[in-house]
């Protein structure tokens, strides 16, 4: 047991899934280097800045399915719940409502639904995939119904021009050291629930939950209370992603975050999270939305077809997780084929 | 008969971290029941994983009917007829007797399913081994008696001629036992050889030929069954002599610690009443299925309890759920380990810390990582847990020692009772030794101890006070100085009014 002697690496690679975490780290620098050599343009400072704005959003989703997704559930409701936050804050904003209390009705409502999800996957046993199918489709229809049906004006027509530029570059266009915002806010959430989960009580619950639930009930953790705090996680990062993209657009889009709750799948699986819980580190959901990113930003510039990207993207995801399965099986039967 | 079916030289096997066979030698015969024996962790299971394909030796040579083989595939190992039959039943539940025995080579009629040659199938080969169970009974549906002997002849259904039974008595009962040897002599006397790992040596003199011993993943000894006696095949699995199997430390009975009331929550738990005072170890004898358990998962607040009062040091507490208990001094060593102790893809280190979160966290519920480590260590010290280091996966550990993970979660603990549930099922004489000396020193520190075992010698053996549960009732109490395994069977057989009827009809014939 000398655990005080090992080095600090050997340490770093000793913590649980930093492995696949640092596999995707590596993979995104052989990504990002190959598309740089195609196209210089990703290289350039503009693009590097452009980048990390964007995969932000990737960043926040990604924590946001991996808690679920560490206790074995899903979250299929997050893409919803963008749409809910960016309309409802929206449409508040343009009916003249401070921005501070617009959003805070937004977070509260897409805690509610947070809420909703725990108690039907944590209480009542349901499937998670119907569970959040239910208040996916449900969040969608609050979505459409929160405005009428219709997209908003632009948040500057209710709290006037001022304001409304004081939102958008809070959240999107402003800088601060030279980064945009965004980044900045989805690493401060990032810090925070990296911690949450690695150093607290509630982290060790999670896992607990994931790799065995019987056992972890039996162990005193209140798998109910445990199982509605991650899905509360999931709508509180999903709330602030759709105030980022209300922010961009400068008004809410009813269509806003569609198919969300499938690119934090991708990015927690890219950087580890095994979809059926007890293992993944967010450390590695940071390289799966970077990865992500990365992609789609090289696509671009390489000048990719829309279909292309989905293709390569969706044959990233599958290679991800069928070369931790390859690596993990390898390490059991070495010469297999012989 | 008798000539050498299995021959493996100098198998070696290594893990990442542990050696877990090293230059290991093993024979079987056509025809005989060859135990394989050692503690747990002693490479046992991964020798038998490596002669059925499972795992690829590192080095050494296998011969299985005289023929050579390099990295043996699971699928070779089916063709060249070994079998295992594990531990951990691994069929499907929903699927029927038939559909098991014939999954993955179903016999089809032009595009459909022939069922009924199937179900016939089956049926001759449960017939011949004279097991009474319908093939188109769903397999989770059965008894784990009769789910193993589905196991067994789907091995013979596809021409199985060494099957390796590991601990194929752990779960079942004497009567059960009885048939399963039934079994297995019919199986020797056709010329099937048969390798039978088990931690319950008294059984062994029934059924076994030869023996072959490890220890620390290294071939110890192999011999004739008749040429040995018990305490040498002890000594040589273990490596030093255990003196007394069951330990047994005298203490005075003091105040009482924790009392049940009228306790009721469904068919498996009536009315149950009795008490545990400090420097004594409660017993709870009784068949399988006897409402042991369940008792002590509504007393752990895991199922719902009916009615019922509970107290500790004669204050009433109430427990609605497992956290209420463990706040309240009651702590319970579950009996399933994979299915309610242990959370295998987690660590030794979380696995430890996770009912004692509330011990190394502050305030915030922020875990302090010394504090956790020095709690880890401890216990890994004190029980023993054979590991590099507490990071490990509490997977890869051998059975005995994930047992001790799971009763060491509740050690750190101020705890005022102590359930165990099964605490030696399927672990190895060294590490129950271990275990009952932890039950003894719990003892000594005036904590209840409540010991739920279906193993007679040994309730008898540690014990001091044994409770006797039938049909979800306690039947009778006696003291462990003054009582036989006759009087306790006699009291784990009393059931209700109609049952005994039939019973004492039956005495009478």
């Amino acid at each position: 047991m000398n655990n005080t002697k090992q080095s600090p690496i050997k340490k770093l690679l000793a913590v649980k899934g930093m492995g696949a975490a640092l596999t995707a780290f590596v993979g995104l620098i052989i990504i990002y280097i190959a598309f740089g050599l195609i196209n210089s343009v990703v290289f350039s400072g503009n693009n590097i800045l452009n980048l990390l704005r964007s995969m932000s959003k990737y960043l926040l989703i990604g924590i946001a399915q991996s808690y679920v997704l560490i206790t074995g559930n899903i979250d299929l409701s997050i893409g919803s719940v963008v749409a809910m936050s960016a309309m409802i804050s929206a449409t508040l904003m343009t009916m003249g409502v401070n921005p501070l209390l617009a959003t805070l009705i937004a977070l509260i409502c897409c805690l509610v639904v947070g809420v909703v999800n725990g108690i039907l996957v944590g209480k009542f046993k349901l499937p998670p995939f119907i569970a959040t199918l239910g208040t996916m489709f449900v969040g969608r229809g609050i979505a459409y119904i929160v405005n009428n049906n219709r997209n908003t004006d632009a948040i500057a027509t209710g709290i006037g021009k001022e304001a409304g530029d004081s939102f958008q570059n809070f959240f999107y266009y402003g800088t601060t050291f030279g980064i945009y915002n965004t980044f900045w806010i989805a690493i401060v959430v990032f810090v925070i629930f990296f911690f949450l989960l690695s150093k607290t009580r509630t982290g060790r619950h999670i896992y607990a939950i994931g790799s065995n639930i019987d056992a972890a009930k039996l162990s005193g953790v209140n798998v109910v209370a445990t199982t509605t705090k991650t899905y509360l996680v999931s709508a509180a990062c999903s709330w602030v992603v759709g105030l980022i993209l209300c922010a961009q657009a400068g008004m809410g889009n009813m269509e806003a975050g569609n198919m969300y709750e499938m690119y934090g799948v991708a990015a927690g699986v890219i950087g580890g999270v095994s979809p059926l819980g007890g293992t993944g580190i967010l450390l590695g959901t940071l390289a799966g939305a970077a990865v992500w990113q990365t992609l789609e930003n090289g696509l671009n510039m390489i000048g990719a077809q829309v279909g292309i990207q989905r293709i390569v993207i969706g044959v990233i995801v599958v290679g991800a997780v069928l070369l931790e399965v390859v690596i993990r099986s390898g390490q059991f039967s070495k010469k297999k084929k012989g | 008969m008798n000539e050498i079916i299995v021959s493996m030289e100098n198998i070696c096997k290594a893990f990442p971290g542990v050696k877990a066979l090293d230059h290991v030698k093993f024979e079987l015969r056509s025809g005989e029941v060859m135990a394989l024996l050692g503690e747990n962790g002693a490479g046992k299971s991964t020798l038998m994983k490596v002669l059925s394909g499972v795992y690829t030796r590192d080095e050494g040579s296998l011969e299985i009917f005289g023929k050579e083989y390099g990295d043996l595939t699971p699928k070779q190992a089916q063709e060249a007829g070994v079998a295992i039959i594990h531990q951990e039943l691994n069929m499907c539940r929903h699927l029927s007797v038939a559909e098991n025995m014939f999954l993955g080579r179903e016999i089809s009629k032009g595009l459909s399913l022939n069922n009924t040659k199937m179900e016939a199938e089956a049926k001759k080969i449960l017939d011949d081994l004279k097991i009474d169970i319908d093939p188109r009974q769903t397999v989770g549906d059965l008894p784990v008696s009769k789910q193993q002997m589905v196991e067994i002849a789907k091995a013979l259904s596809i021409n199985a001629k060494i099957l390796i039974m590991d601990e194929p008595t752990s779960s079942l009962t004497a009567r059960e036992i009885e048939d399963l040897f039934r079994i297995i002599k019919k199986l020797k006397s056709e010329g099937k050889g048969i390798v039978y790992i088990s931690h319950r040596l008294e059984e062994l003199q029934h059924i076994v030929d030869r023996v072959t011993i490890m220890r620390d993943g290294q071939y110890i000894t192999s011999m004739d069954f008749g040429a040995v006696t018990m305490e040498q095949i002890i000594s040589y699995m273990v490596g030093r002599e255990i003196k007394e199997k069951f330990p047994r430390v005298e203490c005075k009975k003091g105040k009482k610690v924790f009392e049940v009331k009228n306790l009721n929550a469904g068919k498996m738990v009536r009315n149950i009443n009795f008490s545990v005072y400090e420097g004594e170890i409660v017993g709870f004898a009784g068949l399988m299925g006897a409402g042991r358990t369940e008792t002590t998962r509504a007393i752990f607040g895991v199922d719902p309890k009916e009615s019922g009062e509970i107290y500790v040091d004669d204050k009433e507490v109430e427990i609605k759920c497992p956290m209420d208990a463990i706040k309240n001094g009651v702590v319970l060593a579950p009996e399933d380990r994979k299915k309610d102790g242990l959370c295998t893809k987690l660590s030794i280190r979380h696995n430890l810390a996770l009912p004692n979160l509330d011990i190394v966290c502050d305030k915030l519920g922020i875990i302090n990582n010394a504090k956790e480590t020095e709690l880890c260590d401890k216990a890994v010290r004190e029980l023993r847990i054979k590991t590099p280091s507490i990071d490990v996966d509490s997977g890869n550990l051998s059975g005995g020692n994930q047992q001790k993970v799971v009763v060491g979660k509740w050690l750190a603990r101020d705890s005022r009772v102590v359930i165990f549930d099964e605490p030696t099922r399927g672990i190895d004489v060294g590490a129950k030794v271990e275990i009952y000396n932890l039950m003894n020193e719990l003892k000594k520190q005036g904590i209840a101890v409540m010991f739920v075992s279906s193993e007679m010698p040994e309730v008898m053996g540690i014990a001091d006070r044994i409770i006797v549960m039938c049909d979800g009732r306690i039947t009778g109490e006696v003291m462990a100085k003054d009582t036989s395994q006759n009087e306790i069977l006699t009291l784990a057989t009393t059931f209700e009014d109609k049952k005994i009827n039939s019973q004492s009809g039956k005495e009478e014939v």
